[in-house]
């Protein structure tokens, strides 16, 4: 549950920066058209990679759940963090790429 | 008809909501509760130790006291402590009257020594459990009450999923400190971000009650014997008479292994004994419902009570029972661990807090306009007081009812009934409280009171329990410790928030006009 968790978050992350708003708000400036797309498609990869990692570390049916509870949990942390502590949520992102394959080689 | 399809789901969301909102307020804050349902009781009875022993030891001692104290019964129900319920309880049932229900008896029982326990009387998690669905009301009333109150949540969802028409732009916003604003945003931002778990919550509440709302599928399949429905969705409850001859039980504890080795990786919950001592006795061991997340009832292996051979094992379950089984078992979370246990319960806050923000954006949102003259018409005022008894009153009533289950002498007739009562009681005070006071006053002091009771919590038990610190430093019960933690965290957490209500809102006098007219547009 944890490598999901690890995904899940810094993917949400990547999806809040590829909309023009929050990238503006996070790091000053609009992002190009190709760093957006960038941000997406790696945003939706990590999200998928998360629902890799729940499944093949518990199985369908429990799998499926504690995804859907790390989507919720992350998602729901990242929105609360983002207007408080942006620069603590990007960081938060950024340490959950770095310990991913750590947890990764663990599970 | 002049009005587009989404201003009228915009009225359903804000009538459906309002109507019911409250009642809905209190069903998701206690079953929220409810997933810490043994923990609680587990605090609220601290004369039960927390110890680790084998399930098999504790089977012992139960076939070894069963037999002393309920010579004659029909029935003997056995549930073996867990990590998160420690003590062993067993009860049995003596053979009723023709027609009539046979009376239960059930008992503590210390699961290293087998002496009874003299826990003190209480509902404990329990109470939060049922309350969440029978809302204290006599027998069908309650779970009527609260099943049409789940059905108009579906409702609330699905018209408030419409409503908000920029679920995707609107994704990631939460602008906190801007009035009128954070608290849409905030409704939205728990609504969008935990709306799964919301929708299966919801959808899974109907399900768990389906035979009772909707018949008809049950109906036409079976007939008017709705004993044949239940039969074949509960089937451990058939049970063979009892022949009337004397014969001596079986050693109950070989067969645990016996029936683990049906279910690999599986744990035994419960041990029903039916007709002990008799020659047509049979045993019938059950899965443990945390095993699996969809739950299956009918997870039995059964055996001969006298000669102690398997006689039965019960067959995997049908797609379609499968299917109810795994929305009871995602309601329920019985298979939850820590960490997912802890998340159903933050889902369940933010399902809480969703109700509640917006409970206070309709009555915000009207008391706007009625701003400058200074009159709160009647119904509005109606609105405010239930609001803050619906929220703070509730959570003082929760903190009252922690409180009594310590300060309450352990002799008390009717011990446990009067621990609801206080319950109720102060949650009636509440309500009075927020009759008399002007609404943020009100707020202020019912929600500093509830700060203060519950951040002084672990003091009470430290207090009223000299133990405590022994209790996990030495014994390692983490769990009362996170109990007293939880609900120092939630203390300080209800005084941050009556901090922020005792401060005046600063109304930027310019903007506020247009940004009313946007909210106007948006809200409704």
């Amino acid at each position: 549950m944890l490598l999901a968790l690890l995904l899940c978050y810094p993917g949400f992350a990547g999806l809040c920066l590829s909309m023009d708003r929050h990238h503006a708000e996070l790091l000053g400036y609009k992002p190009t058209a190709r760093r957006r797309s960038g941000l997406r498609i790696g945003g939706w990869l990590l999200l998928a990679g998360s629902l890799w990692a729940a499944i093949a570390a518990a199985g369908w049916g429990l799998g499926l759940v504690q995804w859907c509870a790390a989507l919720m949990l992350s998602a729901l942390s990242l929105v609360l963090l983002l207007p408080y502590q942006p620069r603590l949520a990007l960081l938060a992102a950024g340490l959950g790429l770095l310990v991913s394959p750590l947890a990764a080689l663990a599970q | 008809m002049k009005e587009g399809f989404r201003q009228s789901m915009a009225w359903l969301h804000t009538w459906a909501g309002l109507v019911f909102g409250w009642l809905l307020l209190a069903i998701f804050l206690t079953g929220t509760l409810a997933y810490f349902k043994d923990e609680i009781s587990h605090w609220m009875q601290p004369e039960v130790p927390s110890r680790s022993v084998s399930n098999e030891t504790s089977l012992i001692l139960a076939q070894s006291y069963l037999q002393q104290h309920a010579q004659g019964a029909s029935r003997w129900f056995i549930n073996l402590p867990d990590a998160r319920e420690p003590g062993l309880s067993v009860m049995w049932q003596f053979p009723g009257k023709p027609g009539e229900r046979g009376a239960f008896t059930q008992k503590l029982l210390d699961p290293a020594t087998g002496a009874e326990l003299q826990a003190r009387d209480t509902r404990g998690g329990e109470f939060f459990y049922r309350f969440h669905f029978q809302l204290q009301m006599p027998h069908p009333w309650g779970r009527w009450l609260s099943t049409a109150a789940a059905m108009l949540m579906f409702v609330a969802l699905i018209s408030g999923i419409i409503t908000h028409k920029k679920i995707f732009k609107d994704f990631f916003t939460f602008r906190p400190r801007k009035g009128q604003r954070s608290w849409l945003d905030g409704h939205n931002a728990v609504g969008v971000l935990v709306l799964p778990f919301h929708l299966m919550i919801t959808y899974s509440s109907l399900v768990i009650f389906m035979s009772m709302v909707m018949p008809a599928s049950i109906l036409a399949t079976y007939g008017n014997d709705t004993r044949a429905y239940f039969n074949e969705v509960f089937p451990a409850s058939k049970t063979a008479p009892a022949a009337g001859k004397p014969a001596h039980l079986v050693q109950l504890e070989p067969l645990l292994e016996q029936a683990r080795e049906q279910w690999p990786g599986g744990r035994v919950g419960r041990i029903t004994v039916n007709n002990p001592g008799d020659a047509n006795a049979s045993v019938n061991v059950m899965r443990h419902g945390g095993d699996q997340v969809v739950r299956d009832f009918g997870n039995v292996v059964t055996f001969d009570g006298v000669s102690g051979k398997l006689l039965q094992v019960s067959p995997p379950q049908s797609t379609a029972l499968a299917i109810n089984g795994s929305f009871y078992g995602l309601h329920m979370g019985l298979f939850a661990g820590p960490l997912l246990r802890w998340l159903y319960f933050i889902c369940g806050l933010a399902a809480t807090a969703m109700i509640g923000t917006g409970l206070v954006i309709w009555l915000g949102k009207r008391q706007l306009k009625h701003a400058k003259s200074g009159v709160t018409p009647f119904e509005l005022r109606l609105v405010e007081v239930l609001n803050i008894a619906s929220m703070s009153g509730l959570v003082l009533a929760v903190a009252a009812f922690f409180w009594a289950n310590r300060l309450l002498p352990v002799s008390l007739a009717e011990r446990a009934d009067w621990e609801v009562n206080s319950f109720f009681i102060v949650w009636g005070l509440s309500l009075l409280h927020a009759a008399l006071r002007r609404g943020r006053k009100a707020w202020v002091e019912q929600l500093g009171l509830a700060a203060l009771m519950l951040a002084s919590v672990p003091l009470l038990d430290a207090l009223t329990m000299p133990d405590v610190l022994d209790g996990f430093l030495v014994h390692g019960d983490w769990v009362r410790a996170g109990f007293d933690l939880t609900c120092l965290a939630a203390g300080l957490f209800l005084a941050w928030g009556a901090w922020k209500m005792s401060r005046p809102v600063a109304q930027p006098a310019v903007a506020a006009r247009s940004r009313r007219a946007a909210l106007e547009t948006e809200v409704n």
